[in-house]
């Protein structure tokens, strides 16, 4: 094995020095701290380019090392970084995409105060991230999934200031919290029934893909429940979805690289990584694959009736993930995450171009932009690619991914066929209606005195554009590669020209039923706010679904807790009360003897020696 | 009755055991004359560095000694100077070896902090005065009869008088000299009485001596050996500020310049404790039958104290706001700590003691010098040392504020720090001696102390200063907090090998008590 895999666990530790060296330089540095930031993250892309380059062969052998971190009595934890053919595309993928959001941050941020602090908190996101990706064994990755969410906690709230990024960087804590209880559980459960409670990756695929017996299938299937609960609540997945919409009150950029690009898609690479569980459960996977076709198709038709255009995109990440949840779900291991490849890449790049408009008209209500093709070509450019792709225009990347996981659907499950298309016709559907409302037309007020972004925004976009152009050609239903670099050849590629023509069909006819009503506005949907305003409606609120949570969990708990605090506040604390309240009258009396008088000392302390010499002697000497 | 000490001079063998010592003083000696000759423009920071490599010097040759009593992994007899009343044993060295380690962190401090304190007007002193204080504390540390021992504190508390008050345009300094000197007094007389009556009805100021005449001495003069230990235990008492004999140490603390506190507070309390470590064990565990309850009674007493510390010292600081006065009332909580291990006695299932108070020693010592030296960085760069001047710490020196929360959880006994694992030693014994009414005041007291603890981290992290420039730490405070902070975190990850040592090294017969 090469030098260089041997040495992976270092490339965690450029972005984590990249932090604890903005931390210490505090907020005084801000030139310098930007270009820490960068070159800790290019550093880190850089050793990850290599070890692909290097494991680019055929039949490359999975590298791991750990060492011993706990021993309690027989039992030892160990700790350690495993290099397999999918870890390190989630390196290449974390470290490039990481990257290039640092470098669009320098003009994007600019002018925020907090640039530094900003720089220190994506650098320790890149850090958790790429500790988890690289984590051999499941409570480390527990370690690092906590700690991703912790930054996206943090940069979600960046501008604290704004009671809407307060509020929403608590939804996004707490929701995620009720998947990471799941996964804690299938972890506990895993620790609790694993041959000598191994929690390492290569034990589980192991113990599960010999069919050993040593678990049972219903507790195998109550594991992998469990940790795809983890995954709905990392990505967004229905019903735990609702956090994701409102992260947009982030930070462009970090809707770009958290949001988008690699920690929401921390659940799929959850199942991949774990990916044998699931295959022992065939009502897991059936689970998974509904769930992920429902959220692809449900978030699709929300993201149809939002004005807002990170909203727009955000539901469409919610969307585009429930497709990858559902390839899975399918079986396929390759649709899955080659469709996590490519939506990093093109997802990425609509953010950043969204923030790039966002940076030039100051408002991020679409029906106020219009007519910015003339006023920035370089974005509006870039930004039709990232929508063709998103879409599934050939030959741009998402046409690929799409078309292998519909392939997959089309083999084994004609409903989720259906669903898949039907979302993929929504896809078009939005993604016009945001195109041409925001670039086409005549310029709006808001619009007259647009700017293209400087070159240090414009430079991520054209790497991006071209890479969600060309990315896609790592496997096509011709070539094969990446399954077979992958999965070692498990999976074939699959090849249908009914679902080619199908999925281009469906994403040609959205785009031109979108062009027909925003574009050339022949048709309008003006009447269906008029005779149906109650759909409209549903759809802007997104199902309700905020509603709905309130009144049947948040309003009951709130009751619940008012109950128990009021319990709290009167009986316990009350006994609280009277402890601290005798506590502080002690603390004043043993204050009064620090009148500053040394007499007053020396008298205590003769008092003292009398007193202890009475009580402890003088029984003694007692009849 | 009284038994003739025969006198033996010393031999160039013995003063190569006392080499240490001897280096020390003549360093010191050297210091003075060159005080005097050396011309003004040249600034006294050299006689600094030239008391910390005096002081390095020492300690390196108290280490060889060790090593070289200890070959082959056993605890070597110990060696007796002068009639026995110099001994140089792993007891003795262990501490010293404590003592000078944290004196050359105070000189450290002092060169860090000394150049903008412009109150001190005798700068040489101010470093060479640390030597006589030092060598007073060695002396206790190895004394085995009561005069060497007396003779050892005085020098150790004389010169800290002068040092207390070093700080001449400072009238808070001038008053704390003079309150310590009042104290330190009563406290000398306190000892002097009880020693006397020790004298008096044992014939012999060797602690051996008293050992073997004691339980003779018991059956007549029962109620004089009471007054003899007790004004003893009141003494130092004083000393090591242990409730309610603590009253001097926070307006003491607070008025002398910040690295003499820090000396107060680590080496001249280690060595009041050492002192009293070997008087109490040396006399009192030979006693049996009728007479235990006597020794009983005075470890019952120490127990008393110890309680007493840690509730007084914890509740006084409540509403302390005064950084440097806290810390003189954490201490005097950590006093409490540390005189368990001493007052517990041994029994059959706990004899663990004295690596017990030496590992809690070793983490009081780094997290109280570490402390120190945070709060000189802050106040030199706030001109107070008021608990508030700590705000918005996080923004202004993020890194110092980092070390300062570990020298907090430490003296919180939070994991993972030396603290947490003194304290729980100290605890596990209480418990295995079955003294569980201790072990629910060192809970209760360690529970009240978060809170005034925490009022540090408050003040970093939740409260923003007027002030928003950054601190800047010296490089020779920078130093101490740093060598203090891994000290710290060291302990705390290592807890085991470190008290393994201490048991191989340490064997009660040949150490601490002198039989025969």
């Amino acid at each position: 094995m090469d030098k260089l895999t041997q040495t992976a666990w270092l490339i965690p530790l450029f972005p984590l020095a990249a932090f604890l060296i903005l931390t210490a330089l505090g907020r005084s540095y801000r030139r310098v701290g930007v270009l820490i930031g960068i070159v800790g993250s290019f550093a880190a892309f850089l050793f990850s380019l290599f070890i692909v380059v290097d494991r680019l062969g055929a039949n490359q052998v999975d590298y791991n090392y750990s060492i011993e971190w706990l021993a309690i009595g027989d039992y030892s934890l160990r700790i350690g970084f495993e290099i397999t053919n999918l870890t390190t595309l989630m390196l290449a993928v974390v470290t490039l995409v990481s990257l290039l959001v640092q470098l669009y941050s320098a003009g994007y941020m600019k002018d925020d105060e907090r640039i530094t602090v900003f720089y220190g908190y994506v650098s320790l996101f890149t850090f958790s991230m790429l500790g988890l990706v690289l984590s051999d064994n499941l409570l480390s990755f527990y370690i690092f999934w906590e700690l991703v969410g912790v930054c996206s906690f943090l940069l979600i709230g960046f501008w604290f200031t704004l009671p809407k990024a307060r509020a929403a960087a608590k939804k996004a804590f707490i929701v995620t919290r009720v998947g990471d209880v799941g996964l804690l559980l299938a972890i506990l459960l895993l620790f609790w029934y694993m041959p000598e409670h191994a929690l390492d990756f290569t034990t589980i695929q192991s113990v599960f893909d010999g069919q050993s017996g040593a678990i049972t299938n219903g507790i195998t299937t109550l594991i992998a429940l469990l940790l795809f609960v983890g995954a709905i609540g990392k990505s967004g997945q229905f019903p735990l979805h609702v956090w994701l919409p409102d992260a947009m009150e982030g930070p462009t950029p970090i809707s770009a690289l958290i949001h988008a690009a690699t920690m929401v898609a921390a659940g799929v690479f959850l199942i991949a990584r774990t990916f044998d569980i699931f295959q022992d459960s065939a009502a897991a996977m059936e689970t998974i694959a509904y769930v992920g076709g429902f959220t692809a198709i449900f978030a699709a038709t929300i993201a149809l009736a939002q004005n807002d255009i990170k909203r727009i995109l955000a539901y469409s990440t919610v969307s585009q993930l429930g497709y990858m949840m559902m390839a899975l779900g399918l079986g396929s291991l390759t649709g899955g995450i080659f469709h996590l490849f490519t939506h990093a890449f093109f997802k990425a790049l609509l953010f950043l171009g969204a923030g790039s408009i966002i940076h030039a008209v100051h408002t991020q209500n679409i029906n106020e932009m219009g007519g910015l093709r003339s006023k920035m070509s370089v974005t509006t450019w870039t930004f039709a690619i990232g929508a063709l792709a998103l879409i599934g225009i050939p030959p741009f990347s998402g046409f690929w991914s799409k078309d292998l996981i519909l392939s997959a659907a089309w083999e084994t499950n004609p409903l989720l066929f259906g669903a898949g298309l039907a979302a993929a016709f929504l896809t078009a559907l939005y993604m016009s209606r945001l195109f041409f409302l925001v670039f086409m037309g005549k310029p709006s007020a808001a619009s007259m005195d647009a700017q293209e972004s400087r070159a240090v925004m414009t430079l991520p976009l054209i790497v991006l554009a071209v890479l969600a152009a060309v990315s896609g050609f790592v496997e096509t239903p011709w070539n094969g590669w990446l399954g077979t670099w992958l999965t070692d050849g498990s999976e074939e590629a699959h090849a249908s020209g009914a679902v080619i023509a199908y999925s281009v069909a469906v994403g040609l006819l959205g785009i031109y039923i979108g062009w027909l009503a925003y574009g050339k506005r022949s048709i309008s949907f003006a009447a269906w706010h008029e005779r149906l305003p109650w759909l409209v409606r549903l759809l802007e609120r997104g199902y309700y679904n905020d509603e709905l949570y309130s009144a049947v969990i948040i309003k009951p708990l709130k009751l619940l807790g008012n109950v128990l605090l009021a319990f709290d506040t009167y009986v316990i604390g009350g006994i609280v009360r009277i402890a601290g309240a005798a506590v502080s009258t002690a603390g004043r009396a043993a204050a009064r003897l620090q009148n500053g008088q040394a007499q007053t000392y020396s008298l205590a302390a003769a008092i003292g020696l009398v007193v202890l010499v009475a009580a402890i002697v003088g029984r003694r000497f007692l009849p | 009755m009284l038994k003739e000490v025969p006198f033996v001079p010393l031999t160039w063998t013995d003063m190569l055991y006392l080499a240490p010592e001897f280096l020390l003083a003549a360093v010191f000696v050297l210091l003075i004359l060159l005080d005097l000759l050396m011309p003004r423009r040249i600034t006294r920071l050299t006689i600094g560095w030239l008391t910390l490599a005096g002081i390095a010097g020492s300690l390196l040759l108290v280490v060889l000694r060790m090593v070289d009593m200890n070959q082959g992994g056993v605890s070597g007899e110990a060696i007796q100077l002068l009639g026995n009343s110099y001994r140089v044993d792993d007891f003795g060295s262990l501490l010293k070896i404590m003592f000078l380690a944290g004196t050359a962190l105070v000189t450290l401090l002092a060169l860090g902090s000394v150049r903008d304190d412009e109150a001190i007007t005798a700068r040489a002193e101010y470093f060479y005065l640390l030597l006589p204080a030092l060598i007073g504390a060695m002396m206790m540390a190895s004394s085995g009869n009561l005069v060497t021992l007396y003779i050892g504190l005085e020098l150790l508390s004389l010169t800290s008088y002068i040092l207390v008050g070093l700080k001449r345009k400072s009238s808070l300094s001038a008053e704390a000299a003079f309150k310590y000197v009042v104290t330190g007094g009563i406290s000398s007389a306190m000892l002097l009485f009880g020693m006397s009556y020790l004298y008096g009805i044992t014939g012999t100021v060797d602690l051996g001596g008293i050992a073997e005449a004691l339980p003779a001495a018991l059956t007549d003069f029962k109620a004089l050996a009471y007054v003899g230990f007790f004004f003893i235990i009141a003494g130092f008492g004083i000393k090591v500020a242990a409730a309610p004999f603590h009253a001097w140490a926070p307006d003491v603390y607070q008025g002398a310049p910040t690295p003499i506190s820090t000396f107060l507070a680590v080496i001249a309390k280690g060595a009041a404790f050492a002192a009293l470590f070997r008087i109490i064990y040396s006399t009192l565990l030979t006693l049996r039958d009728e007479h235990a309850i006597v020794a009983d009674d005075i470890w019952l007493a120490l127990l008393v104290l110890a309680a007493a510390a840690m509730l007084a010292g914890a509740m006084a600081a409540l509403r302390q706001k005064n950084a440097k006065r806290l810390l003189a009332l954490s201490g005097v909580v950590n006093t409490g700590y540390m005189l368990v291990p001493i007052g517990l006695s041994l029994s059959v299932v706990h004899s663990s003691n004295f690596s017990e108070f030496v590992y809690y020693f070793i983490a009081y010592l780094f997290m109280t010098i570490g402390a120190f030296a945070v709060v000189s960085a802050v106040s030199r760069a706030s001109g107070n040392d008021e608990l508030r001047s700590f705000a918005g710490m996080y923004y202004r020196a993020p890194w110092t504020a980092a070390a300062m929360v570990v020298f907090v959880l430490s003296l919180a006994g939070l994991p993972v720090t030396g603290g947490f694992f003194g304290k729980l030693f100290i605890l596990l014994g209480a418990a295995n001696a079955k003294a569980y009414w201790l072990v629910v005041i060192i809970v209760a007291s360690s529970v009240i102390s978060y809170y005034f603890y925490f009022g540090f981290v408050r003040q970093m992290f939740m409260r923003s200063g007027s002030d928003e420039e950054r601190i800047r730490v010296p490089v020779e405070t920078g130093i101490v907090i740093w060598v203090c902070a891994a000290a710290t975190i060291a302990l705390g990850l290592f807890p085991g090998p470190i008290m393994e040592w201490i048991d191989v090294v340490f064997s009660l017969q040949s150490d601490l008590m002198m039989l025969g």
